[in-house]
């Protein structure tokens, strides 16, 4: 953030990337501010807050659980239909992630709209099959996992929502850091489906290898159809420890990212057999 | 520009630049409590309630504290009229040097705001982004029991 000289209280989404277009590169909207605060960007100038434009809300409809844009993690972590969804890995990610105060300020809509390279959020909605709902010139909705390969600056996010067809489906994220705040030496997430102790489904996600999330569906066609067993899972574990791209950086070695990659698989696997059963 | 920010119940008309961060707006103003460290929002020295809620005020835009409720720990309560935990925190050791102090209290608050009885997990988990380097975290954990308890009692307001 350089020099602010205007904070613009957009009324409506539409007026908000109105004014966004209208300015380019030298405007941001404002999420829960924390980013722009932190890694100030000299360009820009103007800042648009979205808090009067109805992005606020946790709304549950016949297909979807849509979280507003302007929802906070902490908020995330306390909903009663959050928590129910695919076993409640989100409300639990979005409880114990960064510290509590952060929490009360960061929103999804900003954690997305950031994606930082050490982001937790964003591949474990990837994982659950989220679907992002913007407007550029118009609204849209497409999968989140798309949006975050493509994103054209400028797009307002509007929020996110999490498919109910995969709500009774096994969510399961594995953060391995150094300590409860810190962020992912190695970080997996997962969506399973289970049928008579065999998998039905799988989506697998890695990111913080270091580097953004990667979906990896090499690895989750290696669980589908198989019993979950231990022996199932391991096997995963060496094909995702073969597929994974890792790399050193001053955190971790790539070799012991490796490790980790199998590791997850490995926890993955014993918490299935717990739903299994 | 102009914003209207009601500070431990009082109203005020604030004149500030629009990329104004909350923590200096408030020490501007007199708030001095607030204390400001790392201002990377990782120490919890700032913390101040935004509509009940802890929030790190050195990353808190305070254009968007506009229309909105701030406390600080002197909104909890001061010398004359001490807060259950503040008389708990003294009670317990658990302040050395009291720079974090002000930001370990808002958050105690908010959390026995929304939960009176917590066990020692929820206080661990609400006061995780509270850094204290001189007591360690044992005696503030007492503490905010020993205040929950004590105002489960009705013994302190």
């Amino acid at each position: 953030m350089g020099v602010i000289t205007e904070y613009y209280r957009a009324t409506s989404c539409d007026d908000a990337h109105a004014k966004a277009k209208s300015l380019g590169s030298a405007a941001a909207y404002v999420g829960g501010g924390v980013e722009l605060v932190l890694r100030r960007n000299p360009e820009v100038a103007t800042l648009i807050d979205l808090s009067r434009c109805g992005l606020g809300r946790i709304v549950k409809t016949a297909e979807a659980l849509s979280l507003g844009a302007q929802v906070t993690l902490a908020a995330i972590s306390r909903n009663g239909d959050v928590k129910a969804y695919a076993g409640g890995s989100l409300a639990y990610l979005a409880g114990h992630i960064a510290h509590n105060n952060l929490r009360n300020m960061i929103t999804i809509g900003g954690a997305i709209g950031r994606n930082q390279p050490w982001n937790d959020i964003v591949p474990h909605l990837i994982a659950l099959g989220a679907y992002v709902e913007i407007q550029d010139d118009q609204e849209r909705v497409m999968p989140l996992s798309d949006f975050i390969r493509q994103r054209e600056p400028g797009t307002l996010i509007l929020g996110v929502r999490l498919p109910l067809v995969n709500a009774d489906l096994h969510g399961f994220l594995w953060r391995f850091t150094r300590t409860q705040q810190d962020i992912s030496l190695l970080h997996c997430s997962a969506l399973i489906g289970v049928q008579e102790s065999v998998v039905s489904a799988a989506t697998i996600v890695y990111a913080g290898r270091p580097g953004g999330t990667v979906l990896y569906p090499k690895v989750a066609a290696e669980l589908i159809g198989r019993p979950v067993k231990a022996e199932t899972f391991l096997h995963a574990g060496d094909v995702a420890a073969q597929a994974v791209e890792v790399g050193d950086d001053l955190r971790a070695s790539g070799s012991y990212r490796r490790e980790l990659v199998r590791a997850a698989m490995v926890r993955l696997g014993e918490e299935m057999a717990g739903v299994a059963q | 520009m102009r914003v209207s920010i009601t500070i431990n119940a009082v109203q005020c008309l604030l004149e500030i630049e629009p990329g104004d961060i909350l923590l200096d707006v408030l020490r501007r103003e007199g708030y001095v409590e607030v204390k400001g460290d790392c201002h990377t929002g990782d120490c919890g020295a700032c913390t101040v309630l935004l509509d009940g809620k802890p929030v790190a005020s050195c990353l808190m835009l305070a254009a968007k504290a506009d229309g909105h409720a701030v406390t600080t720990v002197r909104g909890i309560g001061d010398q004359r009229h001490p807060h259950a935990l503040q008389k708990a925190f003294v009670h317990n050791g658990a302040i050395q040097c009291g720079y974090c102090i002000p930001g370990a209290i808002t958050s105690a608050k908010a959390l026995l705001d929304e939960n009176p009885e917590p066990t020692r997990e929820d206080i661990r988990l609400a006061m995780d982004g509270n850094y204290c380097r001189c007591t360690g975290y044992e005696q503030q954990i007492e503490a905010v029991l020993e205040a929950a308890r004590e105002l489960r009692e009705g013994g302190f307001r």
